[in-house]
């Protein structure tokens, strides 16, 4: 006989597993929330939502306020943060759907390619929110120049840009790994699985 | 209604809850990660029993949201002592001693299985469970070609792993 088919005998003839819950536990157990992955993804992108949009409340944004009068940027200011705030909720509710749509009933590629999809309306959001404070930083730059242009040198005006395109990109850069580092965590073993089950798509 | 929900899926579910163990002994390597994986497929076939309407066996439609717990949404906790590992089951196989070669064998079977990648653990799984291939291809979301191809693959991954 096949040596495959003779341990399938052995499986077939092994016996209960010794730790039988019983009905109560299993109710009990039925009750507690879930702690997969999909919940973690979902709350980590509620979790960004509420950091980004209340970081206005920690930091004192009058001098901010201040600063973009005397640069004539008022108006701008004001569409786009109703901008920001429109996407922003977008991207809220798309966290939502995505969340929802999630089902274990589903099969196991489409699940894996739910959860990817997850995940990169996540990584789209911090996207949006660093090319958002990007944008605003050149905006501010470009404005500063134009306002004062006699107390600026050529010099003057090079250091700020670098002074600013260096800070901005270490900012940059530690969101990135740090992003990467988490979801690198998170989503090792889906990623690899998803990549498995994709691979068998061309045999 | 909730009452009546509750009590056919409790039943349904202690009819099939070895389904349940054996992935967990599939996916994990000691006791306290298969709790935790168990408790996650639980939870899961729970929250989706509402949406279960009979269309299939029970068990067909078990098979597929604990698999699918296993492979995308369980995480292995990182804090369970890795030494703990052999000895978890060890336990469990000496407990029972009237058949060695049997005990022996499937911890064998089990233990070469682990070394598998989670698509083929399922894939090895589900035939030794003895599904039709149009139950498995459907459960993983692959076509049906790709599923016996692949399964031939797996098949042999695990012969030489059980007979080198």
């Amino acid at each position: 006989m096949d040596l495959i088919e003779n341990y399938k005998k052995v499986w077939d003839n092994q016996s209960e597993d010794s730790n039988k819950a019983s009905s109560i536990e299993i109710y009990k157990i039925a009750q507690l929330r879930s702690t997969s992955i999909v919940k973690w993804i979902f709350i980590i992108g509620i979790l960004e939502f509420v950091i980004l949009n209340s970081l206005p409340f920690f930091f004192d944004m009058k001098e901010a306020y201040n600063e973009y009068r005397r640069l004539g940027l008022e108006s701008f200011d004001f569409y786009y943060q109703i901008i920001y705030y429109f996407i922003s909720f977008y991207f809220l509710l798309q966290f939502y759907l995505n969340y929802k749509r999630i089902s274990t009933t589903d099969s196991t590629k489409v699940l894996l390619k739910k959860i990817i999809k997850t995940r990169k309306t996540v990584k789209n959001y911090v996207l949006f929110n660093l090319s958002y404070f990007a944008f605003i930083m050149i905006i501010v730059i470009i404005a500063t120049i134009q306002i004062n242009p006699d107390d600026l040198t050529n010099k003057k005006i090079l250091l700020i840009i670098v002074n600013i395109v260096i800070i901005t990109l270490l900012f940059l850069g530690f969101l990135w790994l740090f992003y990467q580092l988490l979801y690198g965590i998170l989503l090792k073993k889906l990623n690899r699985n998803y990549k498995e089950l994709k691979s068998l798509e061309t045999l | 209604m909730q009452k009546e929900l509750e009590n056919n899926f409790l039943s349904d579910f202690e009819e099939n809850q070895n389904i349940a163990h054996k992935i967990c002994r599939l996916y994990t390597t000691n006791q306290s990660d298969h709790n935790n994986l168990f408790q996650e497929i639980t939870i899961q076939l729970w929250k989706n029993y509402p949406k279960f309407r009979g269309d299939s066996k029970f068990s067909t439609w078990m098979y597929r949201v604990a698999l699918n717990t296993a492979i995308s949404l369980y995480r292995k906790s990182t804090k369970t002592v890795k030494t703990q590992n052999i000895s978890d089951y060890d336990y469990k196989i000496k407990a029972i001693d009237y058949d060695n070669t049997q005990e022996i064998q499937l911890k064998a079977l089990y233990k070469a299985i682990h070394q598998l990648n989670d698509i083929d653990k399922a894939l090895i799984f589900l035939y030794l469970e003895d599904k039709p291939y149009k139950e498995i291809s459907e459960t993983l979301g692959i076509s049906s070609i790709n599923a016996r191809v692949r399964m031939n693959r797996a098949k042999e991954k695990i012969k030489k792993i059980l007979n080198p």
